[in-house]
């Protein structure tokens, strides 16, 4: 059986755009995980040593994101559109930059704590 | 006659005896004390805990509960849904337009509606009870629609040639051949009202077969647990053997039709 | 093409005349806010979830595990239910566990499993694959079952062994029962997902809708009913019901 004659069925057809829907939008956050990340960030993530960070949104966070956040690492505080969070593994954070919600990762400040 | 009794005590043996395996397996495992009781009692206990919530009634309450919340929504929703699915299907422009628009909120049907009913109707009897109405509505609905619809036009236009009538035509042809379509979706929605029933008894109200068994397992009793899934199986083979099978034999003997199921 | 239009033009009427009536009773009903919130603010509230990257989340998760279940339905419960179904001993056997335990949903095996696993991923992944396994488990025997005996008589005779008559005559002549099974497997299990969700609560679609309901966000619950039917309907659409149409058309055999 031709393969093109697969592209019949509405189950492949849908399978098969599902499928490039989801490769492209992996890529995209791949692409644009770097762009989340403070400059300033960048040496530190080369180290093994957990980061402290401050995690922006675009909204005041939900109980959601604070959970999701915990997984990561120990959250410290909220202030506004910012969280704070302790003991980061580099890895994690670039996985926490993937999201799309996330604005911005960046140090944090001393006088946050 | 001794033949026919007999040959119906073999055919009861043979259909419990898979379960008396089972029972004995069950006994057999807690025999061995693999397993702390919470997990898993013995049957024996299982059975006195029986025995006591029969005794003192705590068991015919809450199957009370959950049957008469059953009975109430089958007896109110069943025939309004027939009867609109009839309506709607006869009428050729409409049921095009609603036939799609009854599959999605039968797709929606039970338990997701749980939050609405609740913030419109608090916890409680009430909500259940709408979860039930809902589930058994659409699903008969959209069954008796589509069975109308789908009643092949030549058998219209059969009667048409003979000289019917529209109402001959509704009523020889049309509600006879949705039948099978019909009794397909009062079937499924008890079996899917049901089940909806169990879990809304377990979030939202404090009586009923499913909020026994939630509550019970609050307090680690695991007998009490199982005594409500024997209960609700046994309930359901009852509900099987003595409603469904019958109405389907009724309606496949008289009107000669093989029934289909969807 | 005519019907089409016909067809459509009454759809777009009567969406028009829907969100007109719910527009209106929303803002005149006399209840609480919470009670109607407009279809706008059902609107907003999928924009928002969109934008905080709730909502893709609770669909993946909740998607992931039906998925899971499906696939283990297919991959576990028809080879087992066709097995079970060959032999006719073991059939009869079996018939009536399997319709017991039917009978039982996941669900209310739910209390039990909380006893035994907690709050946690794995009781919601037991009760809604038992959900899924024992409808797909049932139907393969029946359908097995149903075969004609005059189809496996027929091969005896040309001399087929065993797994010829189990590939040819057995496994098709199962087929439309084994996608009826699938479908009602389904069926049962995404409402017994969205169930445990509830009850076990901790991500997925159920605990969206129950979690919105103690904060009175009632747009988010809309929202979230309204996504369950659509995966619903598309799961429907897009894969069970081709399923179920490719093996009866395929095989030729009258359902039921």
């Amino acid at each position: 059986m031709s393969p093109l004659v697969l592209l019949r069925h509405r189950s492949v057809v849908f399978l098969l755009v599902v499928a490039v829907a989801w490769g492209g939008w992996e890529l995209f956050l791949t692409l644009t995980a770097p762009g989340r990340i403070d400059p300033a960030l960048r040496p530190a993530l080369e180290e093994r040593a957990p980061l402290a960070v401050a995690i922006t949104f675009g909204f005041a966070p939900e109980n959601f994101h604070i959970r999701l956040l915990q997984s990561y690492g120990v959250v410290s505080g909220v202030q506004g559109t910012t969280v704070f969070v302790n003991r980061v593994s580099p890895d994690d954070l670039r996985r926490i930059a993937r999201y799309y919600w996330v604005q911005q990762i960046t140090m944090q400040s001393e006088r946050a704590k | 006659m001794m033949r026919k009794w007999r040959g119906s005590a073999l055919a009861i043996g043979r259909g419990a005896a898979p379960f008396v395996f089972i029972l004995i397996a069950w006994m057999l495992v807690t025999r061995t004390g693999m397993l702390p009781t919470m997990f898993l009692p013995p049957p024996s206990d299982v059975a006195r805990t029986a025995w006591e919530m029969l005794k003192d009634g705590s068991l015919w309450i809450n199957i009370g509960a959950s049957v008469g919340r059953v009975l109430v929504s089958l007896v109110i929703s069943v025939p309004l849904a027939v009867g609109l699915g009839i309506f709607v299907g006869l009428r050729r422009k409409l049921s095009p337009v609603v036939e799609p628009i009854a599959g999605f909120f039968n797709a929606l049907s039970g338990i997701a509606w749980l939050p609405l009913a609740v913030t419109w109707f608090g916890l409680g009897w009430l909500s259940v009870t709408f979860i039930m109405f809902n589930t058994i509505f659409f699903l008969v609905f959209y069954n008796t629609l589509v069975g109308v619809r789908t009643v092949p036009r030549i058998f219209e236009h059969a009667v048409r040639t003979l000289g019917g009538s529209r109402r001959h035509i509704i009523f020889q042809v049309l509600i006879p051949g949705a039948m099978p379509n019909i009794v397909t979706g009062i079937r499924m929605s008890i079996g899917f009202g049901w089940r909806a029933l169990i879990a809304a008894e377990m979030i939202a109200t404090s009586t009923g077969l499913g909020f026994l068994i939630y509550n019970a397992s609050n307090f680690h009793q695991t007998d009490t647990i199982l005594v409500g899934i024997v209960t609700i199986g046994v309930l359901w083979l009852l509900t099987d053997r003595l409603v469904l099978q019958p109405i389907e034999r009724w309606t496949v003997e008289r009107w000669g039709l093989v029934s289909s199921d969807r | 093409m005519e019907r089409y239009w016909e067809v459509a033009s009454t759809w777009v009427v009567i969406l028009a005349a829907s969100i007109a009536v719910w527009s209106f009773a929303a803002a005149t009903l006399p209840v609480p806010d919470y009670f109607l919130p407009p279809p706008s603010a059902v609107l907003s509230a999928f924009v928002e979830l969109m934008t905080k990257g709730m909502l893709p989340t609770f669909i993946g998760e909740s998607l992931r595990r039906i998925l899971f279940a499906a696939l283990l339905g297919l991959f576990v419960g028809v080879p087992l239910g066709l097995l079970l179904g060959i032999s006719r001993g073991i059939a009869d056997f079996a018939y009536p566990v399997l319709n017991f335990f039917q009978s039982v949903s996941g669900i209310a095996w739910l209390p039990l499993m909380l006893i035994w696993f907690g709050f946690g991923e794995r009781t919601i992944l037991v009760a809604v694959n038992y959900t899924v396994l024992f409808p797909v488990i049932f139907n393969a025997l029946l359908g097995v079952r149903s075969v004609p005996p005059i189809y496996v008589n027929a091969l005896r005779t040309l001399g087929a062994s065993r797994w010829r008559i189990v590939r040819d005559v057995l496994v098709p002549g199962a087929l439309p029962n084994i996608a009826m099974g699938v479908r009602l497997g389904l069926a049962y299990g995404w409402r017994a997902l969205i169930a445990a969700e509830m009850l076990v609560g901790a991500n997925g679609l159920g605990f969206m809708i129950f979690n919105a309901q103690t904060f009175h966000l009632t747009a988010r619950i809309m929202l979230g009913m309204a996504i369950i039917g659509a995966l619903w309907v598309a799961l429907d659409y897009f894969f069970l019901r081709p399923l179920e149409e490719a093996t009866i058309a395929r095989w030729g055999m009258v359902q039921r």
